[in-house]
């Protein structure tokens, strides 16, 4: 039979063993919990990461396709302007050697002087040629005489440079309307290269 | 058992006791410890395959991209093909439609 000592000594062995053992529960629970916490944050972290990486996956995939649209874009212009060019080009060739063609120059030039002629506005005004044009000024004058009745003309016996076209000016020379064949098609130039894009690509 | 005995027992019973405590107390700070480790490399591991997928998940995309972009170019050379040549028929009648402007000299 247990004597009286014994079982005092027992329920302090006993009392001490059940407080070591929730001292670990404690401990053992409370590790529980915080590495729970702690894969949780973890599982955040790593979701955070992975829709990044599916943001990342996106740019990058719309970016390789943006930059193959654009290089074909490029590509695509500078084909077109290559056949625009080509195309003005031409059409440049052909203005120039139209003065080979009276058929077709001398009505041109009497359009370009009379246009310059009311352009100017001008009761006086002196017309500039080119070497070629001043050995047709018996013929032009009198067309040009038909619609410029009311304006006194002179004819400049200096030569300009220019493959076609005319000068017209004031007699002092401070007001002129430019109007050769350099000058119209550079002054067309835009708009040639709009009619064309029309015409090649139906732009 | 003489009173001094009784005391002596009751000492060593205590002194055992408090030895319990103090090695389950030991032992609760090593869990602790040990957690904070474990945790750690959890956490490690974790992120460690996530960054991993997430490299993967872009390098996929970007291969991705590339064929979609190398599709696409594909495809616009050969319109591109249709358009150079649609226009190269249509180059004659371009400069007589410029020329027809500059006769107008209409600027």
């Amino acid at each position: 039979m247990m004597s009286e000592t014994e079982k005092f000594t027992e329920d302090i062995l006993s009392n001490a063993r059940g407080k070591a053992q929730s001292i670990i529960d404690e401990a053992e629970t409370e590790a529980q919990k915080a590495s729970e916490e702690a894969k949780t944050a973890a599982a955040r972290e790593a979701e955070s990461i992975m829709q990044g990486a599916r943001a990342d996956a996106d740019a990058v995939k719309r970016r390789e396709i943006s930059e193959a649209r654009h290089r074909a874009k490029i590509r695509e212009q500078e084909e077109k302007d290559k056949i625009m060019q080509e195309v003005l080009e031409r059409a440049k060739k052909r203005t120039l050697e139209l003065v080979k063609d009276e058929s077709k120059y001398s009505p041109l030039l009497t359009h370009l002087i009379e246009s310059g002629i009311n352009e100017l506005g001008e009761k006086d005004v002196m017309i500039h040629l080119n070497a070629r044009d001043l050995k047709t000024i018996t013929s032009l004058e009198p067309k040009i005489a038909r619609f410029a009745a009311h304006v006194k003309v002179e004819w400049s016996r200096e030569p300009i440079e220019a493959s076609g076209g005319a000068i017209i000016s004031s007699p002092d020379g401070k007001m002129r309307i430019v109007s050769t064949l350099e000058q119209i098609f550079d002054a067309l130039e835009s708009r040639l290269l709009i009619e064309a894009s029309k015409s090649l690509f139906g732009e | 058992m003489s009173g001094l005995e009784t005391v002596k027992v009751i000492v060593d019973a205590e002194r055992q006791a408090a030895k319990i405590i103090d090695d389950a107390n030991a032992q609760a700070a090593n869990i602790r410890k040990g957690i904070g480790t474990g945790i750690q490399e959890q956490r490690q591991q974790m992120l460690e395959a996530a960054r991993k997928d997430a490299a993967a998940i872009v390098a996929r995309a970007e291969a991705e991209g590339k064929l979609e972009a190398d599709a696409y170019q594909k495809e616009s050379a050969q319109a591109l093909q249709v358009l150079v040549a649609k226009a190269s028929t249509r180059k004659d009648a371009a400069v007589e439609k410029l020329l027809a402007i500059i006769m107008r000299a209409e600027k």
